[in-house]
């Protein structure tokens, strides 16, 4: 039976329950060591929530195809990004159900729209930064469950982040974020609005700037068609801290950002129906994007955008945008 | 999608096997970063083929730094590095990687050029070479 995803901020039973999965994903080792990531140093034992963290990263520096200029790669800044944060989030949740332990457990999204409709000057004191629910800013972060303590080993730590390369590395510090340094305020319900307004999913170029809807809500184009930091990119820069890296699974709002992303990439298929650009007969040069190529994922080489247009079996959303 | 298909995929076991495999097709690894990352567009215009190729050499208070950017075909300015970021700028894009990457541009501390009372009593003055004067920082344009 699927599951039902809800808005965090309006659904404390479920926040506390994403908050100890979390928790209990980070402290689970994963049978992997960093040395098998390529990661210098000492070889460490790797989280299962960790994993999240390479697997974003590695996503990322997989380049489709190699050395185009546009640095469209398996995950972002192409077709393929709705599909693969699809199937990144499908995974994330089923090892929450594992590890609560409860098969009815749905990911909750954080409808950013309703915070970015705030004054800017609210949007950092909005419920989800409280401290009963994601804690606040700092370097590091000194409120909520994900808060920093030094002399706890058991306080939630960052342990895998990325140079300015770009590649993995091991570090050993608390989470950080940095409200409104490079942008005063978050997306508006009027930019949700007009992202679901347009009708092509995607379209040449298929890259970072087509005025398509998966190029508006991956935030690359504002909503005169100028490129510009929007929607999930704005989420990601407004954050600041860990959210602004390839690492930036580090940091549990992650998933809640691209959680409300996938709810509207559903609003936009109710609207325009299960249909996905590229198909198959686009050229090499979008291998790794096209409808029937493989998602770069666990699932295998069976998974792709096409099969993750239709989720209804395993989740669904108590509302729509 | 199957549950069955997800539910066997999501196991760590299965994530981590994934994981290694993959590292080894990330080309992006070997070749980014390593001291001055290239882009090359490629258009064609009135029968004429265009293709520019840009290379960034960044210096941050003298030293290079490692930073894969890159520029699209409408000249806009990416980096691996933030994935989020894109701008009209490379100088908006260092000053966004500085922030990033705080530990990556910290300063050394200036050695203090005068000691502490207690430390002039129990240390004997070494004996100092004269020094050439430091350079004048340049300023950079933005």
């Amino acid at each position: 039976m699927a599951v039902v995803r809800s808005n965090i901020s309006t659904n404390p039973g479920i926040r506390d329950q994403y908050i100890e999965g979390v928790k209990l994903l980070k402290k689970e080792a994963s049978g992997r060591t960093t040395d098998e990531f390529g990661i210098p140093g000492a070889a460490r034992s790797v989280s299962t929530y960790d994993l999240f963290v390479v697997w974003h990263v590695t996503a990322m520096m997989i380049e489709t195809p190699p050395g185009n200029p546009a640095q469209r790669n398996a995950a972002h800044r192409g077709p393929i990004f709705a599909p693969w944060h699809r199937v990144m989030l499908m995974v994330f949740e089923q090892n929450l159900q594992r590890v609560l332990n409860d098969a009815t457990f749905g990911l909750p999204y954080w409808d950013w729209a309703e915070d970015g409709d705030l004054p800017p000057q609210e949007q950092s004191s909005a419920a989800i930064w409280g401290a009963d629910c994601m804690g606040g800013e700092g370097n590091p972060v000194a409120t909520g469950p994900f808060a920093f303590h030094a002399s706890d080993p058991s306080a939630f730590r960052v342990r895998i982040s990325t140079n300015i390369s770009g590649e993995l590395r091991s570090v050993n510090r608390g989470l950080r974020r940095a409200f409104g340094v490079s942008t005063d305020a978050l997306p508006r319900t009027a930019h949700v609005t007009n992202a679901l307004a347009l009708s092509p999913y995607d379209s040449p170029d298929w890259d970072a700037d087509t005025n398509s809807f998966r190029n508006r809500i991956e935030g690359w184009m504002n909503d005169d068609g100028v490129s510009a930091t929007s929607m999930h990119n704005l989420v990601h820069v407004w954050i600041g801290g860990e959210m602004l890296l390839g690492s930036s699974p580090n940091d549990p709002v992650f998933f809640l950002n691209h959680c409300n992303i996938d709810r509207l990439w559903e609003s936009w298929m109710s609207r325009n129906g299960r249909v996905y650009v590229p198909d198959m007969t686009a050229g090499a040069d979008l291998k790794g994007h096209r409808i029937d190529d493989p998602i770069s994922s666990p699932l295998g080489r069976s998974a792709t955008p096409r099969e993750t247009l239709d989720v209804s079996a395993i989740y669904e959303y108590d509302a729509l945008a | 999608m199957e549950t069955k298909k997800l539910e066997t995929g999501a196991a760590p076991r299965k994530l981590g096997d994934y994981l290694t495999r993959a590292r080894d097709k990330a080309p992006a690894h070997a070749d980014h970063g390593a001291g001055g990352a290239q882009s090359v567009r490629k258009d064609s215009y009135r029968d004429h083929e265009i293709e520019i190729v840009t290379t960034y050499k960044i210096l941050v208070d003298g030293k290079k730094i490692r930073a894969p950017l890159g520029v699209d075909a409408s000249g806009q300015v990416h980096c691996h590095s933030l994935p989020n970021y894109q701008t009209s700028s490379a100088v908006d894009m260092v000053r966004a990687l500085i922030d990033g990457f705080p530990e990556e541009f910290e300063r050394k501390p200036a050695p203090s050029r005068r000691r502490p009372p207690s430390s002039r009593k129990s240390r004997p003055a070494p004996a100092h070479k004269s020094k050439p004067a430091a350079k004048k920082r340049s300023k950079h344009e933005h």
